[in-house]
């Protein structure tokens, strides 16, 4: 067994795509933990989202036992971390089950916005921060650059910085050196009562939850029994061990090692990340530091295309549940949709990610509303409702003030952007903080933005505004209150409840104009004539209409091939039983679409 | 060979001849025994033949048809006049031809001789039984005059003249091999002779075209005094050059709304000249309306002869292949010349009878024809449909029929399709 002194926790933060999951195969290899032979790329991404979108969804932990130079071996535990920032309360736990950090900077991108932000994180929980310079390879590098920049902006000596290429191999024995000698190792008492950090779990059929844990006091064994502190839920350890990287059972953990535990638990949900799990029968008198339930931060309707699959959709929730903790439903009832649920996020990613697994991995077809956030409303008779769905929002007598949440964004680009980045954000209601310049010719701005101007479009307006060269990064601030009003869509005289939306007085008149101008292209010519109105409270704001129906005919019968023009009627059809009823109305589905991509 | 024309009197007007029970009820049985003939809708009384030949393909165009495979044309002769003499599988021998339709492609490329050949094979099946009312020859305007004659002793009593436009420019854009003065000199010509019923095919809603054109081109078609005209609404087909003239944006789509202008201008000016609209696209003098294409309205019976020819037998559709090399290698070998078939069962039938039924304007879903075919009423089945669209004035229902109104004719998919 390895001392407590020869253990070293790290992990790897980075800006998106500047290399870690990569790295972490380099270092995989190198200590021979897996073989070049078994090494697919970005090891560490299993799920067959991360392999798709080339990003890290959930964290994860691996051991590697490593000969240093020394001629000692050391146990290397490795915390490859979600990169994006709907995970950002994953990330932190993470970083609070490490003592040492790899900061992998892109040689050819230097620092972005996500770079610094992962940085103050890792300053926060006094981490010691390794510099590397990545992808040193690349025709485009300039490593010598980026050593300077992360020099004057974040603060470490340029000549600390290990100039690495995770594709070649290049400067991988440098930075197990360094993570050697530079990263402390973790502190504890095998003695004192079982304290260890939950930072990650996942749902495993055969062992129930499998928690990923770092040992802070005591010892942990298969049998013995736990409790979660927070969530007071209790289990009887299956089995302890480690990720190399497949599980591989171990007799105990043992204080400041990272390894997993099972727990034969129902849903990751009984597993808090951040909780602490202790002894139950010589329970630690405190917690752990940072516990924070998950909470959604945005809002949306998921409905099945075909309203015979809702039980459908409710079992595929139930079961995505069982692995992710941070995912909330609960049944909704639209007028023009149907029977669906209303479900929150922690972003939009995690939105996107529900979506398509519950379309891939079952098989249904759903149309998802706009993207809300959470407002809290203060009545008139000064009670406190929140508000995730428009269709929520109590009328506006009742209304004493509507507060959203607004966030801190930082974004790195050339200063030739600056204006445009500036542009945007004050379409979007942003508020200017400051700017900095990170060298002569990039900047990082920060601005103030109410998330629900973030969850719609930002980030690809962003990118195509700076051509891509932009980096974002946000985090809450807090509520604030605003002069918002629900923007309500009439077809033909009825509410389409579906189509509502909270959006500030100012943008309401512009909002419902292109939405009902779009609308008219979208609904189908009916028999009779159809206005489409945008209106706040009873005032329209905005009207179109959709005349009657005049041509919709074959013309020809094709010399007698009858089933030929049945099919195409029936196709049409078909096509009309698809559609939404509202009133006598039939809407189709693009037009729940549309208002998504409004902007 | 020369047919012998029975029941094409033209004082007998198609649209009250033939139903279910007029014509038919108690009559003696061809084979002596008195009894009820086979219900048109199971028997074919009606016969299509397919010439699959044109002298260049029009820009439009998606029908079963080749150009420049022209020597072709007497092999396939021949083995359209076998298929027809083997005949249509489950027909009835015992019921007589009313009508006979020769389309195409254009038919009117055919010498005398061949045509000859055709019909000889028809009297060979049915000779003995004719009873043709009438026989509808597809030409397309450029052909030999001198034919005319040669025509009517076959038996040709109707010819159906693919006119498209009165508008040059617009003919070598459609890629139509005709002017418009031989497109004139055609009609007058089939006028001359005396005894044949002339149709006039015009297209509208063309990419380029305006109201004003439209009508102007109108004017002069009906000045040529047809007996019947068909206005065909542009569709725009799928692997046509035409779709990629579209797709590659060297003609809009027309506009929905210039298209129905165009076809409500056309309404008055067919009614003041004398005509009646009896289908979503045709027009008919009294008496000159096409017993053949009402029997595919009404949902009847008919035989199909020829590539990609389609035909209706005892509920069963089924066609040809599409392909002239694979029909002419087919018959040559003996082997099936059908491709598909499809039996609609009695749920979906009266559903597709409706849809049919509604392009005829005045006669429309006729409720007594409902009841005999299929013990329906659709007063009950289709109530709601009813009640959904008459308020539209896209529909009327009397005590006797349900039918589109002019509006209606035009939006005639959105509703049909309700009845599917
Ligand atoms: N040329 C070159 N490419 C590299 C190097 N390191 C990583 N890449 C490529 O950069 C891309 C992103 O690498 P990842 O390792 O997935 O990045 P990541 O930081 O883990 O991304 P997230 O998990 O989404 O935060 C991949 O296409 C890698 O192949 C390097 O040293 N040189
Ligand atoms: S003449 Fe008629 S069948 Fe022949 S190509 Fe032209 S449109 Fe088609
Ligand atoms: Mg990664």
């Amino acid at each position: 067994m390895i001392p407590r002194e020869r253990i070293r926790n790290f992990c790897i933060i980075a800006h998106v795509d500047h290399g870690k999951s990569t790295l972490a195969d380099r270092l995989l290899e190198v200590t021979g933990t897996i073989s070049k032979r078994d090494l697919t790329e970005q090891v560490l991404d299993q799920m067959d989202l991360e392999r798709e979108k080339g990003i890290t969804i959930k964290a994860k932990a691996v051991r590697m036992l490593y000969r240093a130079l020394d001629g000692l071996d050391y146990q290397l535990n490795l915390i490859d971390t979600p990169g994006h920032v709907d995970f950002a309360y994953e990330v932190s736990r993470a970083l609070a089950s490490c003592e040492g950090a790899l900061l992998v900077v892109d040689a050819a991108q230097g620092i972005e916005a996500q770079t610094l932000a992962n940085t103050y994180q890792a300053i926060e929980h006094n981490l010691s921060i390794i510099p590397v310079i990545n992808k040193i390879d690349l025709p485009s590098a300039q490593p010598e650059h980026v050593a300077d920049e992360v020099e004057r902006v974040i603060g470490l000596a340029r000549e600390d910085c290990i100039m690495a290429s995770a594709k070649t191999g290049v400067g991988t024995i440098e930075i197990l050196e360094a993570i050697v000698r530079q990263v402390p190792a973790p502190v504890g008492e095998a003695s004192k009562p079982v304290r260890a950090l939950i930072f990650d779990s996942h749902y495993d059929t055969h062992k129930g939850v499998v928690a990923y844990v770092r040992m802070i006091d005591g010892q942990l064994r298969a049998g013995q029994k736990i409790v979660m502190i927070q969530t007071g839920i209790t289990a009887d350890l299956l089995e302890v061990g480690a990720f190399r990287p497949k599980g591989v059972q171990e007799a105990s953990l043992e204080p400041g090692e990272v390894g997993y535990i099972a727990t034969g638990l129902k849903s990751v949900a009984d597993c808090r990340v951040g909780d602490t799990v202790t002894d139950a029968s010589r329970p630690a008198p405190e917690a752990l530091d940072g516990y924070q339930p998950v909470k959604p931060m945005v809002y949306a309707g998921f409905f099945p295309v075909e309203s015979t699959d809702f039980p459908l959709l409710r079992d595929a929730l139930d079961k995505l549940k069982l692995n992710d903790a941070a995912l909330v439903y609960q049944p909704e009832t639209s007028v023009a949709l149907g029977f669906g649920f209303r479900c929150g996020f922690l972003g939009l990613l995690h939105m996107e990610i529900v979506q398509e697994r519950l379309e891939r991995d079952y098989n249904l077809n759903l149309l998802a509303t706009v993207p809300s956030v959470e407002y809290e409303v203060l009545t008139t008779k000064g009670e406190i409702i929140r508000v995730d769905n428009p269709s929520g929002l109590p009328s506006p007598d009742r209304i004493d003030t509507i507060s959203e949440p607004w966030m801190g964004i930082q974004v790195v680009a050339p200063k030739i952007y600056i204006g445009a980045i500036m542009d945007l954000v004050t379409a979007r209601r942003g508020e200017y903080k400051k700017m900095e310049y990170l060298d002569e010719g990039r900047v990082l701005l920060q601005y103030s933005v109410p998330l629900a101007e973030i969850i719609i479009d930002f980030f690809d307006q962003l990118k195509s505004r700076t051509q891509g060269y932009a980096s974002l990064d946000y985090a809450i601030e807090g509520l604030r209150a605003g002069p918002l009003v629900r923007l309500d869509v009439l077809v033909n005289g009825e509410p389409v409840d579906a189509l509502s939306l909270i959006i500030h007085r100012d943008k309401a008149y512009d909002h419902g104009r292109v939405l009902v101008e779009k609308l008219r292209g979208l609904i189908p010519r009916h028999m009779f004539e159809i206005p489409i109105q945008a209106a706040v409270g009873a005032r329209v704001i905005a009207r179109e209409t959709v005349r009657a129906m005049r041509k919709d005919v074959l013309s020809k019968c094709y010399g007698g091939d009858i089933s030929r023009k049945r099919k195409l009627l029936e196709k049409q059809k078909e096509g009309k039983l698809r559609m939404k009823r509202v009133g006598n109305v039939e809407i189709p589905q693009e037009a729940f679409l549309a208002v998504l991509k409004l902007s | 060979m020369i047919l012998r024309l029975g029941g094409g009197d033209k004082h007998i007007d198609p649209m009250t001849a033939g139903g279910p029970s007029a014509a038919y009820a108690n009559r003696v049985r061809l084979d002596g025994k008195i009894g009820a003939p086979p219900p048109r809708w199971h028997t074919p009384r009606s016969a299509y033949i397919h010439v699959p030949f044109c002298r260049t393909m029009c820009a439009y165009c998606d029908f079963a048809t080749f150009a420049g495979v022209e020597q072709h044309i007497p092999a396939y002769v021949a083995s359209l006049a076998d298929e027809i003499r083997i005949g249509s599988p489950g027909a009835n021998p015992d019921v007589p031809l009313e009508t006979m339709y020769l389309g195409g492609g254009t038919p009117s490329l055919l010498e005398p001789a061949q045509l000859e050949t055709i019909i000889t094979a028809i009297a060979t099946r049915f000779g003995a039984r004719l009873n043709l009312a009438e026989v509808t020859l597809e030409a397309n305007p450029g052909f030999n005059p001198a034919l005319i004659g040669s025509w009517v002793n076959l038996g040709v009593n109707r010819v159906s003249l693919g006119v498209q436009s009165l508008d040059d420019p617009t003919l070598k854009r459609l890629g139509r091999t005709h002017d418009a003065e031989t497109a004139i000199r055609a009609v007058e010509a089939l006028k001359a002779c005396g005894s044949i019923s002339v149709n006039l095919d015009l297209i509208y809603g063309l990419p380029w075209q305006t109201l004003e054109m439209w009508q102007e081109h109108l004017k002069r078609a009906l000045e040529t005094e047809p007996d019947h005209v068909s206005l065909y609404a542009l569709a725009i087909e799928v692997g046509t050059p035409l779709a990629s003239q579209v797709s590659s944006g060297q003609w809009s789509v027309p506009d929905d709304d210039l298209v129905a202008d165009m076809y409500d201008v056309a309404l008055p000016e067919l009614t003041q000249a004398g005509f009646r609209h009896y289908e979503v696209s045709n027009w008919a003098k009294p008496g000159h309306e096409s017993r053949h294409n009402l029997a595919y309205w009404r949902n009847e019976a008919y035989h199909g002869f020829g590539v990609g020819a389609h035909r209706y037998i005892d509920g069963r559709r089924s066609w040809n292949v599409r392909s002239l090399d694979h029909y002419l290698a087919a018959m040559q070998s003996g082997r099936p010349v059908e491709e598909g078939s499809e039996t609609l069962g009695p749920d979906a039938t009266p559903g597709e009878t409706a849809m049919l039924a509604l392009r005829m304007r005045d006669e429309g879903i006729d409720f007594a024809r409902f009841i005999e075919r299929f013990g329906i009423d659709p007063r009950e089945r289709w109530r709601t449909i009813f009640d959904e669209v008459a308020p539209h004035g896209f529909l009327r229902v009397d005590d006797s029929r349900a039918c589109l109104t002019d509006r209606g004719l035009l939006a005639s998919n959105d509703i049909a399709s309700r009845f599917l």
